[in-house]
């Protein structure tokens, strides 16, 4: 393969092209990933923010059967896979599943963590810190947000329960989001990103091969023939026409022949005395 | 007279058979460096894959990457060190292929292995390794691969030219005509 023309032209050029291309392909998929999981991300906080400014008229009253009917709404929207309400002592307040209320979670559980790592726990998360993502029992992806609930005036002033205004996190929301939809788009972005990259890789080999082929392989060998031939019947045969700069060496090969064939058929005309002849 | 002769014509024929040994042996000693050359590219494609595996394995040896950015500060952007990788993966082909096309001995393939270490670790720190492993690994296979066949193709032609000089010294005592280095390739 390697001793021939085709096999040392088109190896690099296949190595290049396909190497080129996963790389790009790769790169490419990676940030459009990152663009989708930022925006599901986003997303998932507009959420926790419509749950939170939702429930809190219900809170304000301190209205408990209110806040279950709000969380168990909207736990039943498809795509939700729990919300919980947790107080400021970590004890579940209200969940879409009843049977984590009054439950304690651990501070060092996942998202719960990100604040609660150090002595002094953090009040404030950015947009992307507030999300963490999990596989569930039934191992499907899960996206939740863990957001805090502040104190406000309000809270802290409400006549039917007291918060102190120096406390500045009430508890928190955390809602779990299901990320098939988003896997689906992604499979879907990468399977497409897949054909389109070996179609590329497809057209790009066939039509260095075909260019190759056409313009150098085949007149070469038809060159090759012509020469072998030429050799083995000592006849000078007109060149097939051949393209571009082959055709001239072709041309060239058969007046040499030619001429040889000439000075071959010519008898031998020495002249008298030569001494270099004069072979014993 | 006559034995003074004989003796300056045999120790003539002697330095010439010595100057003729002593290009065989030149010639035979650079045909193994050639053959040892051409296995360059292989060695740097192999100690890449070390690397990769070491990086698939997530740096377990190394600090994690938030203790790094605490101390360093802040790594790069992985959008910014994707675009330097395209630029370089990009940039490497090239030379490579103009190393090619020019016939040039040129070295390189083991300061790619620290290149692509590089862009490993800023991958590691951003915390992006696991969504950028694959363009890594193949811009690096591409590349080594790349560069391993331009050093095997030039020591075959290498070493077939040598053979040639070779079994021209055997058959007439000498070396062949100098042939312009670049003819091959103009």
């Amino acid at each position: 393969m390697f001793d021939k023309i085709a096999g040392r032209a088109l190896v690099p050029v296949g190595i290049v092209v396909t190497g080129f291309l996963v790389v790009c392909f790769v790169l490419l998929y990676a940030a459009i990933k990152q663009v989708v999981i930022r925006d599901s991300i986003t997303q998932a906080n507009n959420l926790a923010g419509i749950v939170l400014k939702s429930t809190r008229y219900a809170m304000m009253k301190s209205d408990a059967e209110l806040n279950r009917a709000i969380i168990r709404n909207i736990s039943a929207q498809n795509g939700v896979q729990h919300v919980r309400i947790f107080n400021k002592k970590g004890v579940v307040a209200f969940s879409s599943k009843p049977e984590e209320v009054n439950r304690q979670v651990d501070k060092k559980a996942e998202g719960c963590v990100v604040c609660h790592e150090k002595a002094v726990p953090i009040t404030t998360l950015g947009t992307m810190q507030k999300a963490r993502t999990f596989k569930n029992a039934s191992g499907d992806e899960i996206l939740a947000i863990t957001a805090p609930i502040y104190n406000e005036a309000e809270c802290a002033n409400a006549a039917c329960h007291f918060h102190p205004a120096e406390q500045r996190v009430l508890g928190t929301l955390d809602i779990g989001l299901s990320q098939e939809a988003t896997l689906h788009s992604l499979a879907l972005i990468r399977m497409q990103m897949l054909i389109f990259s070996i179609l590329t890789l497809f057209l790009t080999i066939a039509g260095v091969i075909t260019l190759l082929k056409m313009i150098v392989l085949v007149p070469m060998r038809k060159l090759q023939e012509y020469t072998e031939r030429s050799e083995e019947g000592n006849g000078t045969a007109r060149p097939p026409h051949l393209p571009y700069e082959l055709d001239k060496i072709a041309q060239s090969y058969y007046f040499i022949r030619a001429k040889l064939n000439e000075i071959e058929q010519k008898p031998f005309q020495g002249p008298k005395n030569d001494p270099i002849c004069q072979h014993k | 007279m006559e034995q003074a002769e004989n003796n300056k014509t045999g120790t003539m024929g002697e330095l010439a058979r010595d100057a003729q040994g002593q290009l065989r042996q030149g010639l035979l000693e650079e045909i193994g460096r050639l053959k040892r050359f051409s296995n360059r590219g292989l060695w740097a494609l192999s100690l890449f894959l070390l690397l990769s595996t070491v990086a698939w394995r997530d740096f377990w040896f190394l600090p994690r990457p938030q203790e790094v950015v605490a101390s360093l500060g802040a790594a790069p952007k992985p959008l910014m060190i994707s675009l330097v990788l395209v630029l370089y993966t990009f940039s490497a082909i090239i030379l490579s292929l103009s190393r090619m096309m020019a016939g040039l001995r040129h070295p390189s393939s083991f300061c790619h292995v620290g290149y692509l270490a590089g862009f490993y670790l800023f991958y590691y720190f951003a915390e992006a390794l696991q969504d950028n492993y694959w363009a890594v690994f193949g811009a690096g296979f591409t590349i080594l691969c790349l560069e391993s066949y331009r050093i095997w193709t030039f020591c075959s032609d290498q070493i077939g030219k040598r053979s040639e000089q070779l079994a021209f010294l055997e058959r007439n005592g000498r070396m062949p005509p100098e042939e312009d280095e670049d003819s091959l390739y103009d």
